[in-house]
């Protein structure tokens, strides 16, 4: 398999995408770090990968700060011996009650600044030196597919994630020279926490989402939006992610792939 | 082995980044349809794919004719079963002795759009009906990175390959109802045949390649343009078909993914 006897960290690991890119890099061989600051929902990932057969485990790590994503590439250095893949996939929608606003204020443009920009960022930082001492290594940042055009109402999220697939471009051409390749993946309507969260969001400051519950207001974005008409899955995102920090994907470096059923294309 | 059962047509399968898909697609398992206008290598080709996954077949297929196109679906469902999967992959570069010339003729340009654009198009049209019909497909288009971007010399190319890049997105809208995904990729730089006469070509009246063999003009710019500083393989492309064509992929459509080692990020 593409990832035996190797290692990889994911950041927010713990739920939703994350969890669904750690489990398939488990079961393509890897020894998976989960960083995360949910440490209960972490656990669980980390006992369904050992059940697997390959090692994990939880890392508490804050990708705010820089200290934490150090602290983070150190602990996997000495846990597993090498480090190959890194997915900086830990994102936030907004401020913690962003769901209460209809426009976001400053707490979630920064909180989104926060954790789905420079979260990237620091971890990119903390294994840079590593991988190029080395001359391998593969970066794989989780963008979002609002990240390829703004629209109205979530402008905060939107432009976050768009400066995620600038900032892994900018390290792409970085790294290049040395080995290192760095892509995004641009996720489209997936059933998550966070995407229970938008749900929540739209119905309680949207009228034409009144009455509806959160799987209702994301099953009609998906009838309305998808082409495939159907919603992805954290697997569609584990296996696209899978397949760029593989060495089959050695000569791609820069890119940010739609894993979005169509929604948009690139 | 996760493509067996299935069956795959690859047009201009006979040589170069064709034969290295077709080599691939069987290796996974597929059976193998060869269709290209030359025989004599199809055949040899399809000698190889068996050797590998015991089934393939070829067929004479000029793609700019209709009739041609149509008579190779027939032929592929006879002899290997309806397609599940389409790889567009013919293409040219210019009419013969373009790379001779210092502007592109009328004719440089009506034949490549003839063959690259009109041609996938014929194709296409040809298998549409076995794929919607089982509600299931993979249809994967090779572009390039020329048609990013406008560059000089290879106006009619990059051109033609833009209208790729824009047919695919077309046609994935219009087939994603009945489940089938449509992808191209952009190749960098490869060493093949068709290099031969672009770098000849750009020696031709830039100063900057003045005097130099087409093989130092493809050197002197993978050194200048690609971040990774590596030329790309037929491999490289050919696994990015099998990540396309594979279940992984299956909720990715109307994208064009550049394996070009960074040289465009967008």
């Amino acid at each position: 398999m593409d990832f035996d006897g190797k290692t990889a960290i994911v950041t927010g690991a713990a739920r939703g995408i994350g969890r669904g890119i750690a489990l398939e890099l488990a079961r393509r061989g890897s020894n998976v770090v989960i960083a995360d600051i949910d440490e209960e929902s972490a656990r669980e990932v980390v006992a369904l990968i050992q059940a697997g057969g390959t090692r994990a485990n939880y890392c508490e790590t804050d990708v705010t700060q820089q200290w934490s994503t150090d602290d983070m590439v150190e602990a996997a250095l000495e846990g597993y011996g090498q480090l190959d893949v890194l997915v900086n996939n830990a994102g936030v929608g907004g401020a913690p009650d962003f769901t209460t606003r209809k426009v976001p204020n400053v707490d979630d443009w920064q909180a989104t600044f926060d954790v789905n920009v420079y979260g990237i960022v620091n971890g990119m930082q903390s294994v840079e030196k590593y991988m190029t001492d080395r001359g391998y290594g593969k970066i794989v940042n989780i963008a979002s597919v609002a990240g390829r055009l703004g629209r109205p109402g979530f402008a905060s999220y939107g432009a976050s994630k768009a400066a995620a697939i600038n900032v892994s471009q900018a390290w792409a051409y970085k790294l290049a020279p040395h080995g290192i390749n760095v892509n995004a993946v641009c996720p489209g309507l997936i059933w998550t926490p966070l995407w229970e969260s938008i749900g929540d969001w739209r119905s309680s400051t949207d009228e034409q989402y009144t009455g509806l519950t959160p799987r209702q207001v994301f099953q009609r974005a998906v009838s309305d939006i998808v082409p495939l008409g159907r919603e992805q899955t954290p697997e569609d995102v584990g296996a696209a992610v899978a397949f760029l920090a593989s060495d089959r994907a050695r000569s791609i470096t820069g890119q940010a792939l739609n894993v979005d059923g169509g929604i948009r294309m690139n | 082995m996760n493509l067996k059962g299935k069956v795959a047509v690859i047009t201009g399968g006979a040589t170069g980044i064709g034969r290295a898909i077709a080599l691939k697609l069987a290796d996974r398992g597929a059976a193998i349809m060869i269709a290209d206008i030359n025989d004599e290598a199809a055949s040899a080709t399809a000698t190889e794919v068996e050797e590998i996954s015991g089934r393939s077949a070829t067929f004479l297929t000029d793609v700019t004719d209709v009739e041609a196109c149509e008579a190779l679906a027939v032929a592929t469902s006879d002899t290997l079963g309806p397609a599940d999967i389409l790889v567009n992959n013919a293409g040219i570069a210019g009419s013969p002795g373009w790379q001779e010339r210092s502007f592109s003729t009328e004719e440089d340009w009506k034949r490549t759009y003839q063959v690259n654009v009109i041609g996938m198009s014929n194709v296409t049209s040809a298998f549409r009906s076995q794929m919607t019909e089982r509600r299931s497909g993979r249809i994967v288009n090779l572009a390039s990175i020329a048609g990013r971007e406008g560059r000089p010399a290879i106006p009619h190319y990059s051109a033609s390959k833009a209208a790729v890049i824009s047919l695919t997105q077309a046609t994935a809208l219009e087939l994603a109802r009945f489940n089938i995904t449509v992808n191209a990729i952009c190749p960098g730089l490869l060493w093949t045949p068709m290099w031969e006469q672009v770098g000849d070509r750009y020696a031709l009246d830039n100063p900057a390649y003045e005097g130099m063999t087409a093989r130092q003009v493809f050197d002197a710019l993978v050194e200048e343009r690609i971040p990774m500083k590596k030329e790309q393989t037929p491999e490289d492309i050919a696994y990015t078909v099998a990540f396309f064509v594979s279940d992984d992929a299956k909720n990715i459509t109307g994208q064009a993914l550049n394996v070009d080692g960074g040289f465009f990020m967008r």
